[in-house]
This record gives structure tokens, sequence and C-alpha cells, in this order.
């Protein structure tokens, strides 16, 4: 808990008081030097010298440490804690003197910060609504359904001259009750922008990577290409890729890896900014998972063979405008070659194939880990060679979403939880196993979904492995060639799981799993 | 014989204007509106081709698709999917399901005629 800052206080207070420090410590019977201290904060204070200066100052012990000044320090340090902030790296330590020197600042900055806070949340559900609609997807669709027969129903008024009567009637009746419908649509569209939205759209880095792999259906040809070749210049002998990849950063890029014990700092392949190819070298956790240390060789291999292809395919982009979304997209695309380095395309797809998509069996067939394999089979989109197409998902406990790849009409949120009903979280609760569900959605869409919880970072005895839940999903259409297809019916409506998107998002008002309300008209 | 269509399409009154225009050049029509139905009514009374929507209720227009391809008797019966989902993945995966012809709504009669006329000519 936040300390607190009862000597700027004190020093706040003896200054509207007109006091020198040399007369207050005279006064409580301390050294000028050793008040200093306590009003710098370098000291603690209680007891009989608190209560004495209290006297002195004439202000009550309570003001002085006030439990409203601990919220406002844990407040702030929140706030110093927030991604918003990172590069202006405010320290949660400084939070305590602001609160002690100006109270009221530190008061209007948590004011501003949650005002920001609630227009960001508004920002991004109006993105929402403009992108994932189901009123707005439900009212083309209606319009669009509206004309169809109007302009079915005139064209036969105008092109049959020999139509019957009571058919004649009938068709006008059509015209009708279509453009009466049509007309309802358009009113109900004229009021839904009447409300004020406008079309916002985030920009965060992160929306741009999200922008950036659609635009490229998460598929690199340049960079399979280089991986494949790079992945054929590893000297493998019977000690295997491990090794040949230590080598290649070794010898030929002079890097040297060093291997961290458990619980010590770096815990994993921490480098500075500037990268493995400046610092020379690579430090690793010295417990990892086999798997890991594969992707973490390779990735770093990646970075230092493949940097001039990869900055090629990022300065070509023209959805990553800012330094900070060319830096994750970099950090990206060189996962995305480790992964083509562990996991050829066309002998993965040929196994995805055969083993019908069991990510249980491709784990053991490529010696990979489960998010690695769940990792390449979204990136199964090479023209005439593809995949099914998957959208991926990856949530921590509190439900943040850490990873994401979407499908045409399967939004998996930025931010905040999808549909607590989803698979994705039910894993939590039953780590390494598979769940699978045919999920149902308010406009019948149907998609499988395949969930597994894992632990992630490195394992020794007493240290903290975190739990992190995967999840795979693809139209309903496409289960029965995967083996999760085999225990699901896709033609049975009633075995499917009544999911929604987010509970923002999802018209099905008496869900008993809502946890928000529907922000939607319907 | 009449040459035979069937209509799977939840709404009434698209089904009654194709169904009109289609009489008019000599087909024999009759319409589905429930997805679930499709496909027993395709086995059990075969037509000559099938104007298939996407967007309907209990099965959906691909997943119907999908099963009339993989059923060897009403395997290779031309199908025409029209849609109000116009993008160009549902384009893509009524081709990759084996469409013969896919539509967006809304469609002109003549064309719809035309491509009936296409598909059943022998």
């Amino acid at each position: 808990m936040a300390r607190a800052p009862i000597g700027l206080k004190l020093r706040e207070r003896r200054k509207a008081l007109g006091v020198t420090q040399t007369a207050l410590a005279a006064k409580v019977g301390v050294s000028p030097s050793y008040l200093n201290l306590i009003e710098s904060e370098k000291r603690n204070i209680g007891g009989s010298l608190l209560m004495r200066l209290a006297s002195e100052l004439e202000i009550q012990l309570e003001e002085l440490d006030g439990a409203a000044d601990r919220r406002l320090i844990d407040d702030l340090g929140e706030i110093a804690a927030s991604p918003t902030f990172q590069n202006l790296k405010v320290s949660p330590q400084s939070a305590s003197e602001l609160v002690g020197r100006h109270p009221e600042w530190a008061r209007a900055l948590t004011v501003l910060y949650r005002t920001y806070m609630d227009r960001d949340q508004t920002v991004i559900a109006l993105a929402d609504r403009l992108n994932q609609d189901p009123f707005l997807a439900a009212a083309v669709h209606r319009m669009l359904t509206n004309v169809s027969s109007i302009r079915s129903a005139s064209e036969i008024l105008e092109s049959v001259p020999d139509i019957e009567p009571d058919q004649r009637e009938r068709f006008h009746n059509i015209l009708l009750t279509e453009s009466d419908q049509l007309s309802s649509v358009a009113e109900g569209l004229a009021a839904f922008f009447d409300k004020g939205v406008a079309p916002t759209r985030s920009i965060s880095p992160n929306e741009e990577i999200d922008d950036f792999l659609q635009e490229h259906q998460n598929y690199f040809p340049e960079l399979e290409s280089a991986a494949e070749v790079l992945a054929s210049s590893l000297q493998l002998r019977e000690q295997g890729i491990t090794t040949a990849l230590s080598e290649l950063i070794e010898q030929r890029y002079g890097v040297t890896i060093t291997y961290a014990a458990p619980g010590s700092k770096p815990q994993a392949n921490q480098t500075s900014l500037k990268g493995v190819a400046h610092d020379k070298r690579m430090v690793l956790a010295e417990a990892l998972p086999g798997p890991t240390r594969r992707f973490l060789l390779a990735r770093t291999a990646a970075e230092l063979a493949l940097a001039e292809t990869i900055d090629e395919i990022i300065e070509k982009s023209s959805v990553l405008t800012s330094a900070e979304a060319r830096r994750r997209a970099t950090r990206v695309l060189t996962s995305y070659c480790a992964s083509a380095m562990l996991l050829p395309y066309d002998r993965f797809l040929e196994q995805s194939i055969k083993l019908r998509y069991d990510i249980e069996r491709l784990r053991h067939s490529f010696d990979v880990s489960l998010e690695q394999v769940c990792h390449r089979l979204i990136t199964l989109r090479k023209p005439a060679a593809e995949g099914i197409p998957f959208a991926f998902m990856r949530v921590d406990p509190s439900g943040y979403v850490s990873k994401r790849y979407a499908l045409p009409g399967l939004p998996i949120p930025r931010y905040g939880g999808a549909c607590p009903l989803w698979p994705v979280y039910r894993a939590f609760q039953t780590p390494g196993m598979v769940n699978c569900n045919l999920a149902a959605f308010p406009n019948n869409d149907r998609f499988l979904f395949v969930a597994c919880a894992v632990e992630k970072g490195a394992s020794a005895y007493g240290q903290h492995r975190p739990l992190l839940s995967i999840m795979l999903a693809c139209e309903a259409l496409y289960a029965d060639q995967t083996v999760y297809g085999d225990t699901l019916s896709t033609g049975a409506r009633d075995q499917a799981l009544a999911v929604g998107p987010t509970c923002r998002l999802c018209t099905r008002e008496d869900c008993g799993h809502r946890q928000e309300d529907l922000i939607v008209a319907t | 014989m009449a040459t035979k269509v069937l209509i799977a399409e939840d709404e009434k009154n698209i089904v009654e204007s194709l169904s009109f225009i289609l009489k008019r050049e000599g087909y024999e029509v009759s319409a589905i509106f429930d997805g679930g139905q499709v496909l027993e009514s395709l086995t059990s009374s075969p037509p000559d081709i099938v104007i298939l929507d996407v967007m309907l209720p209990q099965t959906n227009g691909f997943e119907i698709l999908k099963q009339l391809r993989g059923t060897p008797q009403i395997a290779a019966l031309p199908v025409i999917i029209i849609t109000a989902k116009g993008q160009a993945q549902d384009r893509a995966t009524a081709t990759n399901l084996g469409a013969d012809v896919f539509m967006s709504k809304p469609f002109s009669n003549k064309d719809i005629v035309a491509e009936v006329k296409r598909l059943t000519s022998v």
C-alpha cells in the first residue's frame, strides 16, 4: 500500500505558517537536518514526535495520514502504470510527492484520467458498433431483401403486359408492403445516425497490426520463402535444430547466448529495444520448455538474417502509420518467420489435413507447443494450398485479450471480454484439456470453437507459470474436416451452444449470463 | 416434361416473384422456406436445379450446399446461390463449396432466368 506523504504535508503546513525549519526543529527537540530528512520523505515518522509536530503546526493527525490520500496515491500509481504513459516513464513513486505538494492537481489528474478512459471506452464501443453492429448488419440485409423484392415485382409489372388483374394486384401489393418496410428500415438507419454516431475508428498500434494482418490475410509468401532458405542453411546434425540455431546465431552473427537461472532477471530472451543485432547478446531462461526455447532461437535467427525482407514488407504497408505499430509489426513478422522455419508450410498443411487439424497430434508430430500449432494454422492461406480459415484468440485469466485474429462474421473483441460462454474461458477450468463446441450466434451464424488453457514460460520449482487460454474458431461448415467435428453434428441446430459476440453487441436479451447492457438498438 | 426448379428462400415475396417469372418460362416451381427441410426435399424428390438462399432459418445455404455436394444422389444438381451477403469471402466460400452461380441481392429477374436456362439446357 502507498505511504501517505506526511513529511511533505508537514513542510507545506510549516511554510504556510511562515515557520523556519530551524525554529520548528528546536520546538520539537530534533536537529534541523533530521527534520529536513522527515520533510523530504527520507525518514519515517510516527509516535510522539509526530504528535508534537502536529501540535506545533496546529494540524490534525488524521489530515497527515489520511486514507483519502493513500487512495489518491494508489490511483496515481495505476495511472502511471497505464500503457498510455509508458513512453513518459512516469515513476509511481513520485505520486506520493505530487499528492503531498499539490493534492488538488493530483485529484484533477485522476478525474481527467477517468474521464479520458470513459471517452476511450465510448470510442471503442462506437467503433465496434459500426464495424460489428448487429443492428446495422440486419438493416443492410433487410434493405437488400426489400429492394430485391421490389425490383423483381416491378420488373414483372413492367415486362409482362398480359398479366392477370388479380396477379397485377398481388404484385402491386408486394411493391406496397416491401417499400413500406424499406421506408421503416431507412428511418431506423436515419435515427441510428442521428444519435451522433460518427464513423470514428480507434487507431491504436494494435489495431493497425490487426488491419495489416487482415490486409495480407496473415500469409506472407516472401517470408515463407526466406524462412525456408534460412532453415535449409542450418547445419543440422544429430544434436538437432536447437543446436543448429544456436550455432547459427553465435557463429555467423557473433551473438553470445547466455542462460539465466530460474527467478533471475531477465527471465526470458529479453534484449534491449535496439535488438539482438545491436546488443550482440541474447539471454534465455535456463528452464524454458524445449519448444519455447527453439522458437525463441528461431525468432532471433530470423531477426538477424531476415531483417531486410521483413523491413521491406513493413515499408510497403500503408496501414502501419505509427513507429510503435511498425515496431510491433516487426516483432509479429519475426515470429512469423520463426514459425515458418519450425513448421514448413507444405509439410505442416499436409500433416494438418492428414491429422484432421488435431492440434495435440500436430504438436507432437512437430515437437512444438500447442500455441505454436494454433498460430501456424491461421497462416495457412497460400492461394491454391489453403487450410481451413481459422480465427484465433488468446486470453489471460483476467480476460485480457493478448492476441487475436478475426474472421469475417466472427468479431473477436479487442478490449474486454467476449461472450462468457465461449470455451476459451471455460478452458481455464481444465488446463491442458482441449474443449470444443459448436456455437450459434444470434444471427444464426455457427462456428466451431476449439480452446485449451496452457502454461507459459520457464518451469522450475517455486516459479509461477502463468496460464493462458488459446482458441481457434472456424465456420461450422468446416467442422467435418476436423477431428473435433466427429463428436458434433453440424446439421443438428439444437446441439449448438447459444452464444453471442460480447454482451454489448449481443441481442440475446434473455441470456442469464449477461454482464453488460446491450448498447445497440434492436 | 417440365424442368423442375426448387427455390429455397425464406422471403415469401421474393419466392412469389421468382415463381411467377419462372412458371411463365415453362418451369415447374416449388419452394421451401426453412433450411432444415431442404435436404430431405431434395433427396425425396430431386429437382433439376436449386435456387438457394444463404440466410435461411435452421440450416444456412452454405451448409446445405456442402451436404448436397456430399450426397451422391443429388451431388451433381446445378445450384444458384442468392444472398444479401455479397462479400468477397462469401463469394469464395460459395465457389469453394461448388456453387454454379453466385448472385448478390438485389438481382434482376432476367439474369436469374438466364442462369436457370443456361444451367438446365442439355
